[in-house]
């Protein structure tokens, strides 16, 4: 079973293929369809997808019996959930106090201007999302930059341009 | 049940255990002002505005009046200074919100909001909550808040128009800001959330006049859980009016027939 | 984190553990194996110094063991372990039994090491420790004053044990005093012990867990044990050093609290933010399931208790103990506005016990060694010891762990050896955004910390973020990110909370880009009493805290900011700029070299000047100066 559904962004229609048979081992088998599991579920989802596809999330809806709106308030509260698809890179600056306190704010200003987007938010061409989080647990390194979930401690303004000057060669 | 001696704003009076402190003002002819609650509802003590102070063991605190349930002998102040300027702060913010709800507006004047200190947000929204524990107490399955801290809102899945709003208007209907509306066009029912339509119901057709009516729900799920505060609402595949008016007829009929006497059908159900 | 090795501790080949006699024999033939004076070679991973590249460093370390030639010799054990604590040194690497500390250890010093160290014993003196301003270089471990000054009960386990091998915990006492509660103790006398030790929740409140437990004892029917390892405050790291470092001993708690108040089930909620405490629980749930120590029937005792893991997705406001239950349950983590609390009430709307991670920690010591071993560190009204996460402008960066009652100035000099590149101390923040800022030392010159002293001062002891800042930390700033921090947090269902705080973030922002007004001070006063008597949750009513405890301390700073557009400590960069003060500058021309935009201009060994209209006030000359001729005007 699969099929297509349309997630319509203002800038262009991207087509996304849902495998339902992939979200039924992750709904059923791996959380056997228990409705209070279904934060993780999302969470295993949105692993799959890079964020939450409409057509994933009814589908859930109808498998656990959940409302479409209620699913819709959980996805919408939590801040590890996307409803916009991300980007091929992540880049995520740590915006805790450790961090704040060594200068990430203006890393992150810098990048969002480098390259024209707001925190939580993906480039035109979907080739990264700059995210943010608030402590990493890993203060002493302050401060923090996560690139495609590989640690860089004491990052600097140079450390984050290197990576853009690699995404932009790629 | 147990009897709890309370002092209410300078009176003894008696409380029920377990009672909300709310409940036990209106008893005692104390108004306190309320925003997000409904006797209809579960309390989700989301405004604040019913906020008195409660001394109970010799601590005093803040508690909201629609949901704190008495269990000791207590002192309760409901118009103390400090909870008039709580009161007062939390009209002022909402004010900025939402300047066009004649409620608010009533409460501004006898509280004296000073309505200048915060710039105007015009949201229109006060966030009480009463619409989605509405649609919750109805099917749970159209309205709810989404987002969080200051991008909490209203909304159905996805901002779109509702696959599973069956039209019962009870968000409409307890909106204390008149923010949501609803109109019957062409066989229709739409549901406008601060102006944009987020539901389409195909209103069905009376089988006895020919007229559109109120959708059908799940009665008695409705009747549950909202008890004697909502209207009755139809059946099938006949309007209100008609139902009645068969009813009536029906139970005329069988009165008749017992009794040979036809009464009018105001009085049916007296015997 | 890291696979199981190749030593004999694996439980694979145990069958289960039937009584506690088979638990202490499995412990005695493990400790039989066990060496004392074998090599050993610890290598921190927790996640400071993966960052720096340990797990690279112990890759190395094993391939370059298995692939020496031995005759005859002991082949030294390589053990990858959690957080030692001193992180701003990582990748450290210990090793027993000399207890020879090495600091900032790369994949290239690998070979040096095992080839004079291990094998010759002889020092590598570019990787030793040095306190600053000493000449002599740190041999042990233990003579670090970091260390030295410190008391670990709580992290006695971590960087000594590898975390995925319940062997290490066993052999160190692990599931021993579980062992003893179940055999020897009933229920009331577990709670009793509890309570005599005078544990407090390290979770932020400081409820007596005792008194807890006690409650939720007192409950019918099915009950569950909840741990919190949502650990949201940004700058605390203690309970994932504990997660991702000794696991067995916060399950270990869990089980004892379990059977002190009649559960079987225990929930573990760990924030979304921290994969591989997930994974390192994962794998010690599994291991102490296959050898008996818990899930059904434990040491043959007739006790079950199973416990399952649940993440959160990235809310600070779920480690609120009713918005923890109900995103437990699946749903939006909103606190829920009922007066009634979660040992009468709470998940699935039966009783649930919930603690914080350390709490638990502290369980398994208490039970073996009694509560009044426990109290006799601390004071009378905080007993025992807290772990702090030290970070901002100190030296030594990473986890200490203190008596209660401890001085907060040896904390910050005596083992976090003092501020920085000659900076003043300015004050120390703790409790995170529920916190406030202690201005020590010139307002207030020290105080002891515990929960009472801290709320004294009106700040809070928390979770135990600590936060050292230096003069050049403005102290606006810092109330602003924080209130920042919360209205990003915050659930916003309640107005208080929603509006007020975006009102104080609001008159926040103004004030530090120079708008700020007459009369802001009071009405971000008002506010925050408003916010802090009228919110629904504990995020609301203590929200105002930083803001609040830096207007009491710090006044002038924000009367700098409104009156006379000033930012005194030049960070808020519409409100000061950099002046070279010709009197001091020696033309060292170091600045002119670091500045990223050009804006310095002078002749060698002639005053330097900058050009106000080019400079972006990144701080790098001011930082760079080695005169501190740079001047915030
Ligand atoms: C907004 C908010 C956030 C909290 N975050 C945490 C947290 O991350 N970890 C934690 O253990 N307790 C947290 N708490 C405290 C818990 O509500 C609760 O008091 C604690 O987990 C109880 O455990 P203890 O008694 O062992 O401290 C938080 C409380 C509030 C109000
Ligand atoms: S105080 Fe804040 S976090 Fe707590 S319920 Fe109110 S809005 Fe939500
Ligand atoms: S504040 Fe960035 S890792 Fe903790
Ligand atoms: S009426 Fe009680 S909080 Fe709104």
């Amino acid at each position: 079973m699969s099929g297509t559904a349309c997630v319509c962004q203002e800038i262009e229609c991207r087509e996304i293929e849902i495998d339902y048979n992939q979200l039924d081992k992750i709904i059923r088998d791996d959380y056997g369809g228990n409705k209070e599991t279904m934060i993780m579920m999302m969470q295993a989802i949105q692993r799959v997808y890079r964020f939450l596809p409409e057509a994933a999330l009814k589908y859930l809806s109808q498998v656990i019996d959940v409302p479409l709106t209620k699913i819709y308030e959980v996805a919408t509260f939590y801040a590890s959930f996307s409803l916009e698809p991300k980007g091929k890179h992540i880049l995520t600056i740590c915006t805790g106090t450790a961090c704040h306190l060594r200068g990430s704010g203006g890393m992150v200003r810098h990048i969002a201007e480098r390259m024209g987007i707001e925190p939580g938010k993906t480039t035109q061409d979907l080739k990264l999302t700059l995210e943010t989080v608030n402590c990493v647990g890993a203060c002493a390194v302050a401060p923090v930059a996560v690139m495609d979930e590989k640690y860089y401690p004491k990052a600097t303004i140079a450390t984050l341009n290197d990576f853009m000057d690699r995404l932009d060669a790629e | 049940m147990r009897v709890l001696n309370i002092i209410l704003n300078g009176k003894a009076v008696t409380a029920r255990e377990g009672q909300t402190i709310l409940e036990l003002a209106q008893e005692n002819g104390v108004f306190i002002p309320t925003l997000c609650h409904s006797p209809a509802l579960e309390p989700a003590a989301m405004c604040r505005l019913c906020t008195v102070q409660v001394i109970e063991g010799g601590r005093a605190k803040f508690v909201t009046a629609c949901n704190f349930p008495l269990r000791r002998d207590a002192e309760i102040r409901t118009d103390s200074p400090e909870v008039r300027h709580g009161r007062k702060l939390i009209i002022e913010l909402l004010m900025a919100r939402c300047p066009s709800s004649p409620e608010l507006q009533r409460l501004a004047v006898e509280y004296e909001a000073d309505l200048t200190r915060f710039s105007s947000l015009n949201d229109d929204c006060v966030v009480c909550g009463l619409c989605t524990r509405a649609c919750e107490a109805v099917t749970g399955k159209t309205l709810s808040l989404a987002g969080r801290g200051t991008a909490i809102h209203v909304s159905t899945a996805f901002a779109k128009i509702s696959d599973f709003c069956i039209g019962c208007g009870a968000c409409v209907q307890i909106c204390p800001v008149q923010k949501i509306s609803m109109e019957d066009v062409d066989g229709e029912r739409h549901i406008l959330l601060h102006g944009k339509i987020v539901s389409q119901v195909k209103l069905p057709r009376c089988k006895s006049c020919g007229k559109y009516f109120g959708p059908v729900i799940d009665l008695e799920k409705v009747m549950d859980r909202m008890g004697e505060h909502l209207i009755p609402p139809p059946n099938a595949d006949t309007c209100p009016e008609c139902s009645r008016h068969n009813l009536a007829v029906k139970l005329g009929k069988r009165y008749f027939e017992q009794y040979g006497v036809f009464r009018e059908e105001g009085q049916a159900d007296a015997g | 984190m890291i696979e199981a090795t190749q030593t004999a501790l694996t439980p694979s080949e145990v069958t289960k553990i039937m009584s506690t006699e088979a638990l202490a024999e499995y412990r005695q033939k493990l400790q039989a194996q066990y060496d004392p004076n074998a090599p050993m070679i610890y290598v921190c991973c927790g996640t400071g110094c993966q960052a720096a590249g340990s797990v690279d460093v112990v890759e190395k370390f094993r391939e370059i063991l298995v692939g020496s030639a031995w005759d005859g010799k002991v082949v030294p054990m390589i053990k990858p372990t959690g957080c030692h604590g001193f992180c701003s040194r990582g990748p450290l690497v210990i090793i027993e039994p000399q207890d020879i500390f090495y600091q900032r250890v790369t994949v290239n010093d690998v070979q040096e090491i095992v080839e004079k160290t291990v094998l010759n014993n002889e020092l590598i003196k570019r990787l030793q420790y040095k306190s600053a301003g000493a000449k002599e270089s740190i041999t042990k471990a233990s003579e670090i004053p970091y260390y030295a000054k410190q008391t670990r009960l709580v992290l006695k386990n971590i960087g000594r044990v590898n975390p995925t091998e319940i062997g290490d915990s066993i052999i160190r006492n692990g599931y021993a005093a579980l062992a003893k509660a179940l055999t020897q103790m009933t229920p009331q006398q577990v709670i009793d012990e509890v309570s005599s030790s005078k544990l407090r929740g390290r979770g932020g409140a400081g409820f007596p867990t005792g008194l807890k437990w006690e409650s939720c004892a007192k409950q019918e029917g099915l009950r569950y044990v909840i741990c919190n390892a949502d650990e949201g405050d940004p700058g605390a790291f203690m309970d994932r050093s504990l997660l991702e470092g000794d696991p067995h001993s916060v399950l270990e708690g869990m089980a004892i609290c379990a059977y002190a108040v009649g559960s079987h089930r225990g929930y573990m909620y760990v924030r979304a933010e921290y994969p591989l405490a997930v994974k390192t629980l994962t794998t010690a749930i599994r291991q102490a399931e296959a050898l008996g120590l818990l899930g059904k029937n434990i040491m043959g005792t007739g006790f079950d208790f199973e416990v399952t893991i649940s993440t959160g997705a990235g809310a600070f406001i779920c480690g609120e103990s009713s918005a923890l239950m109900a995103s437990l349950e699946g749903k939006v983590g909103r606190p829920r506005p009922k007066y009634i609390r979660s040992v009468e009430k709470g998940f699935r709307d039966s009783p649930s016990n919930l603690n914080n991670v350390e709490t638990y920690a502290n369980i398994p010591s208490i039970i073996a060694n009694g509560g009044n071993w426990y109290k006799s560190y601390g004071t009378e009204r905080s007993s025992g010891t807290k772990v702090f996460a030290l970070t901002g402008n100190v030296f030594n960066i990473g986890l200490v762990e203190v008596p209660m009652g401890i001085s907060l100035m040896e904390i910050v000099f005596g083992i976090g050896g003092g501020v920085p590149n000659k900076r003043a101390l300015k004050g120390v923040q703790t409790g995170g955004p529920s916190g406030g800022c202690i201005p020590i030392p010139h307002k207030i010159p020290d105080i002891n910390v515990g929960y009472g002293k801290l709320a004294e001062v009106g700040s809070i002891m928390g979770s135990g973020g600590m936060i050292v800042m230096d003069e050049d930390t403005c102290m606006v700033e810092v109330a602003r990110y924080f209130v920042n921090f919360l209205v990003e947090e915050s659930c916003g269902q309640c107005t208080p909370c929603r509006e007020g705080l975006t009102r104080m973030k609001e008159i926040l922002d103004r004030i530090t880009q120079g708008d700020g007004r007459e009369g802001d001070i009071e009405l971000l006063e008002e506010i925050g009493k408003f916010t802090n008597n009228f919110s629904l949750c504990g995020l609301g009513t203590s929200a105002a805290n930083p803001v609040l405890s830096t207007i009491r301390y710090f006044r002038e700073e924000y009367e700098a900011h409104i009156r006379d557009k000033k930012c005194p400590a030049g960070v808020c960069k519409k409100l000061f700029h950099y002046e070279i003060d010709p009197d001091i500058c020696t033309g060292c021309g170091l600045c002119k070299s670091k500045c990223p935009v050009k804006a310095i201009s002078g002749e060698k060994k002639k005053v330097h000047v900058i050009d106000q209209s080019l400079c972006m006030k990144c701080m790098e000359c001011y930082k760079n100066c080695k005169f501190r001729s740079v001047k915030i005007m």
